[in-house]
């Protein structure tokens, strides 16, 4: 691909899908020294755009530095041609609860990409040979890659620097890679690993091992019991292809996972909103000019008009769940909850290389189905992406399916630093199953 | 959860809602709230931490990067009366 078509298939990205939140304009000096294309979520702080995570209280806000993970694909010859848009601070599945733009998904321009990284994984699906940057925090990689039909790789906690991503919930976050199959995965998902002193969490990751395989998984019959009949269909459909290629296929309880979500949705939330403190108007946000308010009237000010409505939601339940009196009911359980979780995972690794699930109960819903589910659906839908993200596991979403045109995921996961047999598997599956191309990239 | 605590939350939080705001998140908290109850079930344990896999302070090795002589710093340096001259506040 050279410059002029580049330049072309990210203006189309951008105009026909709204993929981008600030993109480099034409042309694109996109030759000699690049090796490669890349976009990040708006979350990730770089030198040369704005980064507002979604959020309108950010306007105008330039760092003065690039992100790790940003610093090392740049080193290594990568063009950073954008950043993509997603849920204000991620707080969202489905790309919606954004103030800058909300993506389309490239195979039905009625439906979302899916959330938070909504806009990344629509860049991976609709550029050709694009490495799209995401973060997740319960399931924003492996959502959005469902949704629009491309992988999408989370690793474990603590294997890629954080520092310059805007956090959402701190002992959650993790920054992994979209693309449209998994081998620029595994080309630069050692780029951007390893430890980083300026991130106290990546300083004690024993070294990336890209080896290793899946022989085997285990499907926990909690987590597919709830699933639409053809989200069913497709997924044991999927199962039989894997057991086909001489996957052994292992059905296990894990009772502990039907914990996970609102142990999730309780952590996500009081960290959240302790991170969103510093949007008030002093260093960070909007400042007013009406100098006669006090600070607690300034800074409600500030913070009523710069944040959305989904983002005030987490605010509030985060807030209520540290509040005296209920901290030990709900933070401390909710930490001994996950504790659970890892172990049943553990004891789940014990019998075989990786769980497998479906990414989501459903593929990408369309806009006005959206507008009409209550906020409890909405949380519901990351049902299937959260346990292995409370329990910091890496896990990869691959497209296994297309149910009515629209592609649906299967998600693997695999003990901590495990990165390497997923993307082994990977490899494999796209020997055996051809992924399709959206319209929208010719 | 009731509109009154939403309200106090909000305050804590800094946030001013208007009363619509306050009634909608009231619903939408209390049913959430309701699906955390299944959290009282699960056993308790003392073995947990704040994050999912260990993680530990690192230090960076101290380095000397400049050892200037103290002589020629004393020398160099604006003083005055046997104290080092900073620049104006104000």
């Amino acid at each position: 691909m050279n410059g002029a078509e580049l330049a072309a298939a990210v203006r189309r990205a951008d105009v026909g899908y709204q993929v981008f939140a600030e993109r480099l304009e034409d042309p694109i000096a996109y030759e000699g020294d690049h090796a490669f294309h890349f976009s990040t979520k708006d979350n990730l702080c770089s030198i040369d755009f704005q980064t507002r995570s979604g959020s309108r209280i950010l306007e105008g806000y330039r760092p003065p530095f690039d992100a790790t993970a940003i610093e090392r694909l740049r080193k290594a010859g990568g063009l950073l041609i954008g950043k993509t848009n997603m849920d204000e601070f991620g707080f969202g599945s489905f790309s919606t609860n954004s103030a800058i733009g909300v993506p389309r998904n490239p195979f039905d321009l009625e439906r979302c990409c899916g959330g938070s990284s909504g806009g990344a994984a629509a860049a991976a699906s609709l550029i050709e040979d694009h490495l799209a940057v995401g973060v997740s925090t319960g399931g924003s990689i492996s959502c959005p890659a469902s949704f629009c039909g491309v992988v999408g790789l989370t690793p474990t906690y603590g294997r890629v620097s954080r520092w310059g991503l805007i956090d959402y919930g701190t002992s959650l976050d993790k920054v992994g890679l979209l693309s449209a199959s998994s081998a620029p995965i595994r080309r630069y998902l050692p780029v951007i690993s390893g430890p980083d002193p300026l991130d106290p969490t990546s300083q004690t990751q024993p070294p990336l091992d890209m080896s290793g395989g899946i022989d085997s998984v285990a499907v926990p019959e909690e987590m597919v019991a709830d699933l639409s009949d053809d989200m069913r269909d497709a997924f044991q459909e999927a199962v039989g292809k894997l057991e086909g290629m001489g996957v052994e296929v292992l059905k296990v309880a894990m009772p502990a996972l039907r914990y996970a979500l609102p142990a999730y949705y309780i952590l996500a939330t009081a960290e959240a909103s302790t991170n969103m403190a510093r949007y008030c108007g002093m260093r960070y946000g909007d400042i007013v000019e009406d100098t006669d308010l006090g600070f607690n009237e300034l800074f409600s000010s500030v913070r009523s008009r710069g944040l959305g409505s989904e983002t005030k939601r987490r605010i509030l339940l985060g807030t209520f769940c540290r509040m005296v009196g209920l901290r030990d009911r709900y933070y401390i359980k909710a930490l001994q909850v996950r504790q659970l979780v890892i172990r049943q995972y553990e004891e789940a690794f014990q019998g075989a290389d990786a769980v497998l699930t479906p990414t989501m109960p459903y593929v990408a819903p369309r806009f006005d189905e959206i507008e009409t589910m209550t906020a409890l659906e909405a949380y519901h839908a990351d049902i299937l992406t959260v346990p292995p993200n409370l329990a910091g596991l890496p896990h990869i979403s691959l497209p296994c399916a297309y149910i009515g045109g629209m592609p649906a995921g299967m998600q693997l996961a695999a003990p901590h630093w495990k990165e390497g047999r997923l993307l082994s598997l990977a490899e494999r599956w796209e020997s055996e199953f051809q992924y399709r191309i959206p319209e929208g990239r010719t | 959860m009731d509109e009154e605590t939403v309200r106090k939350v909000a305050r804590v939080a800094r946030l001013d809602l208007t009363d619509e705001e306050v009634s909608k998140y009231a619903a939408d908290l209390e049913d959430i709230l309701s699906t955390f109850e299944v959290l009282d079930e699960a056993p308790s344990t003392e073995d947990f931490d704040l994050d999912p896999v260990p993680v530990e302070d690192r230090l960076r090795d101290d380095e000397v990067l400049a050892y200037p002589d103290p002589a020629r710093l004393r020398r160099e340096m604006r003083t005055a009366d046997g104290w080092v001259r900073g620049p104006r506040l104000t």
